[in-house]
């Protein structure tokens, strides 16, 4: 059963069909999601990968390690995530595109270097492959519990961030170019926010030949002079500082002027907050992706992204095929989050890998009537195909989801 | 749940113990079915030795993008183990193909759906090796399958690095078992 | 403002926002004395701190590019630095705090790596810009901040921590030492690897007031080079004794992290491309 035999609509809104219909040279591979996020970040330019090793995004490092040397990049493996992530600013500063990658354990470690690349708006891309938590949980079973961790990756306030997640392994190859060029052009981290599914998956992947020839790729510039920070303004596209050229630019923990000078005043952290804030807010046209099936004409619709998107997809071609006029958002973009993909009045199903509610919160917040929303939360594997239909055609008929074992509904 | 979400669809459930070759086996299979142009998923999984340890690859073989990589109702089964076997025979509907030394007992309900392959059997007697059994499965789950057996071989010889003239005969011994020749 | 400070540092960040009597302005100036006399120019050297008195009050001063990290991890931003700018010159300006305690695992492993960068840890003895508190650098039985009743854990040398690691080069020199630390400086800079130098100065406000019982400079300067020589003006012995100097040099006896690393790619590259020829 497809869309296409459901005669329901399909829309994808991403940067990378056009990419795929423009690369088409290259090879077709059965390859695992880590393999797919590697391969991508070298297609997209980066030639730094430090960090630390952790399950599920082990395979990362260890696919880094043997990649980058052939292309003239450097892996590093560090002492921790610490080491790591603040290793990948220091090599984005010195000009070279870079990226880590973790899971949760080692997410909440880089804090800290969040907080640096966010507030010096240095350009790099981590991936945060999510498992079943607190803690180190269950290693081998997915999760999506770093949803509002990955929007609040420092501490202190006063940042936007951009959250991107993937649901396949061709579209974590498309994604983490994409990640490499808004981290260019927003001058600050991007977030992949995978999980072990996707990671740990394999699928049929479409790798391009020729990754010079991919004239999508945002290259990385040099600004070579004041104002390093342009504070104040939203501007899009101010080309990334440099370390090592001379310019003399100043980075630091500190909240700064345009120099790069720690400062302590109140109007100088209101033009600083100005700019971390809304470059990313007053540019979201250009970082919202997703993906809807049959919303046009839907009476419900279910929520979801990364791998769990995708048993949530057929569960509701199941609930169309059994009479419900189900339809499916799945985010890509996570933060900024889309609120204009709730502003329909109808009710909404969210299923999402916790049990604590988090995507489903944002929903609520978002929709007109936040009492319509609906929460299908699990835990250490994907929902069932069998437990969205009938969450679907409960909320449908009897306006709630029905009592199934191991979905938690309760969000308040 | 009816058939209908799974029509477009081949899934297929193989399971047994570490070390056995199960991911290779399913590796094998998808890339061969890329190679024909289909879209595959497969979804690996590991139990833990303390829970009766297993390994477990899920595959889906679609013309067109595949939604959910999840297994829940398998075209084909084949089980290596006994605790793989307990464990996955509800998510099967189709043929379940097992190791008569490894799957002592099989559940009395429904024999016309089990296909007995005696590969660890075989690849001891034939090549002194148990390596070779996941070979020997494959072969018989081609036949069995209607698979095309060349593009399968030429897939194996693409992920499989050594022993390729083992690997091949004993591919050829399970596409060739009586037990899943068409009579 | 001095002819190297004008040379090499920023004028609209000097003088730096230390306290009276502070002994970072005055190491700052040797540091600069130091590069000054091997001749590097300002965009030779990038300059890197932290967190705690040394970040707050050497960020920003040196002319060239900077970088004043998070707590603790001057040298992780450094290390992939090093990665990208492998031709520069670092000089790591960082407290006890940043070196000693919340960043040790880092110094460690950039000694291990051999990191191109060198590291000058000025230690004042304990965490003077949060109040005057212990640090793993205080001498044990001081009293301070968060040891009022005397501070009843060991210290421990960081030059022994670095030099067990792997750096190529480990001095100590103290800020009543000149001309020793210039000379120490220069040896440090012209090692293209990892090279460490503690330089002990004194905390007035704090260390000075609550451990030694004055605010005064030079009797706090006094009290450090007492202990140099290990024994007091009076002729008595003091109640420990630093051994200054260089500790250990090996310079330029083992291949720097960067350069492995790039060598290790030719090696690939090369390897690579003879296969694509067969």
């Amino acid at each position: 059963m497809s869309t296409l035999e459901i005669g329901v609509k399909e829309t994808l809104v991403a940067p990378w069909p056009e990419w795929a219909r423009r690369a088409t040279r290259g090879r077709r591979l059965l390859e695992a999601g880590t393999y797919a996020l590697t391969e991508g970040a070298i297609a997209a330019g980066c030639r730094v990968f430090a960090g630390y090793p952790i399950t599920p995004a082990t395979d990362i490092a260890e696919y880094m390690s043997k990649r980058l040397p052939q292309v003239g990049g450097y892996y590093v493996q560090c002492e921790d995530e610490l080491a790591g992530m603040h290793a990948c600013a220091g090599a984005s500063l010195g000009g070279l595109k870079a990226m880590t990658a973790t899971s949760g354990p080692g997410f909440t470690l880089m804090h800290d270097a969040y907080g640096w690349a966010i507030t010096n708006e240095i350009p790099l891309v981590v991936v945060d492959a999510m498992r079943v938590g607190p803690i180190s949980g269950i290693t081998g079973a997915p999760g999506q519990g770093e949803f509002y961790i990955a929007r609040y990756a420092s501490h202190g306030g006063n940042f936007e961030t951009i959250v991107l997640s993937p649901s396949s392994v061709q579209e974590a190859f498309w994604l983490t170019i994409d990640a490499f060029n808004l981290a260019e052009r927003f001058r600050t981290p991007v977030t992949i926010l995978t999980d072990q599914v996707i990671s740990d998956m394999w699928e049929d992947l479409f790798v391009p030949e020729d990754y010079d020839a991919l004239d999508f790729v945002v290259p990385r510039r040099h600004n070579l002079m004041m104002p390093f920070y342009p504070v104040g303004s939203a501007d899009l596209d101010v080309p990334p500082n440099v370390i090592g050229h001379g310019t003399g630019v100043c980075v630091s923990a500190y909240t700064h002027t345009e120099e790069g000078y720690d400062i302590e005043e109140m109007e100088a952290q209101w033009a600083q907050t100005y700019r971390l804030i809304n470059k990313i807010r007053h540019h979201r046209d250009q970082l919202t992706r997703y993906e809807t099936v049959g919303v046009e004409d839907a009476e419900v619709i279910a929520v979801a992204y990364g791998a769990n998107a995708r048993t949530v997809k057929t569960g509701v071609l199941e609930a169309r095929r059994r009479g419900v006029r189900a339809g499916f958002v799945r985010l890509i973009t996570l933060w900024p989050f889309p609120d204009e993909l709730f502003a329909r009045d109808l009710p909404y199903v969210v299923c999402e890998l916790n049990y604590d509610g988090q995507l489903v919160r944002e929903v609520m917040r978002s929709a007109p009537d936040g009492r319509t929303v609906r929460f299908m939360g699990k835990s250490a594997e994907l929902h069932t195909v069998a437990e969205v239909a009938a969450g679907l055609e409960g909320v449908a008929r009897n306006g709630r989801v029905p009592e199934l074992p191991y979905i938690w509904t309760e969000v308040r | 749940m009816s058939d209908a979400p799974t029509k477009a669809r081949t899934e297929i459930l193989i399971s047994g113990f570490g070390g056995q070759g199960v991911i290779r086996m399913g590796q094998i299979l998808g890339l061969a079915a890329i190679k024909q142009g289909h879209r595959v998923t497969m979804l690996k999984s590991h139990g833990t030795e303390t829970r009766g340890g297993y390994v477990r690859a899920q595959l889906v073989i679609s013309p067109e993008y595949v939604d959910s990589p999840v297994v829940e109702n398998a075209d084909v089964f084949v089980a290596f183990s006994a605790p793989a076997y307990k464990k996955f025979f509800d998510f099967c509907r189709g043929k379940i193909l097992y190791d008569p030394e490894m799957v002592e007992a099989i559940r009395p309900d429904a024999p016309e759906r089990h296909v007995a392959v005696p590969a660890t059997a075989l690849a001891k007697e034939r090549f002194n090796n148990v390596l070779f059994a996941n070979m020997v499965m494959l072969g018989a789950l081609t036949r069995l399958g209607g698979l095309d057996v060349e593009a399968m071989k030429k897939a194996m010889l693409e992920v499989i690095p050594r022993f390729h003239e083992q690997n091949l005969a004993a591919l050829e011994l399970g596409y060739t078992l009586p037990a899943v020749v068409p009579a | 403002m001095n002819k190297l400070a004008k040379k090499y540092l920023r004028p609209s960040q000097i003088p730096t926002k230390a306290c009276h009597g502070c002994g970072i302005g005055m190491i700052e100036n040797w540091l600069l004395q130091a590069i000054d006399e091997m001749g590097l120019k300002q965009d030779d050297v990038i300059f890197g701190t932290g967190i705690g008195c040394v970040g707050r009050q050497t960020f920003a001063t040196w002319g060239g590019d900077n970088f004043g990290a998070t707590h603790g991890r001057a040298l992780a931003v450094a290390t992939g630095l090093k990665l990208a700018q492998p031709d520069k010159k670092y000089l790591i300006v960082v407290g006890d705090g940043d070196a000693a305690s919340i960043g040790t695992s880092h110094l460690i492993h950039a000694a291990r790596r051999n990191l191109g960068v060198t590291v000058i840890c000025e230690d004042n003895m304990g965490y003077e810009s949060t109040g005057g508190q212990f640090s793993p650098t205080t001498p044990a039985g001081y009293v301070t901040n968060s040891s009022p009743y005397g501070m009843v854990e060991p210290g421990f040398d960081p030059c022994d921590v670095v030099k067990a690691a792997g750096a190529t080069f480990v001095a100590e020199t103290t800020a009543t030492q000149w001309h020793q630390t210039v000379k120490i400086v220069k040896k440090a800079l012209a090692n293209d690897g990892f090279s460490f130098v503690h330089v002990r100065f004194p905390c007035n406000e704090n260390f000075g007031a609550y451990a030694l019982g004055t605010r005064d400079t030079l009797k706090n300067l006094e009290w450090i080079y007492e202990h140099t020589q290990g024994r007091k003006a009076d002729g008595t012995e003091t109640d420990f004794t630093w051994e200054t100097g260089i500790k250990h040099d090996a310079s330029n006896s083992r291949p720097e992290f960067s350069k492995v690393l790039r060598d290790m790619n030719a090696r690939v590259r090369a390897d690579l491309a003879a296969r694509a020829g067969t």
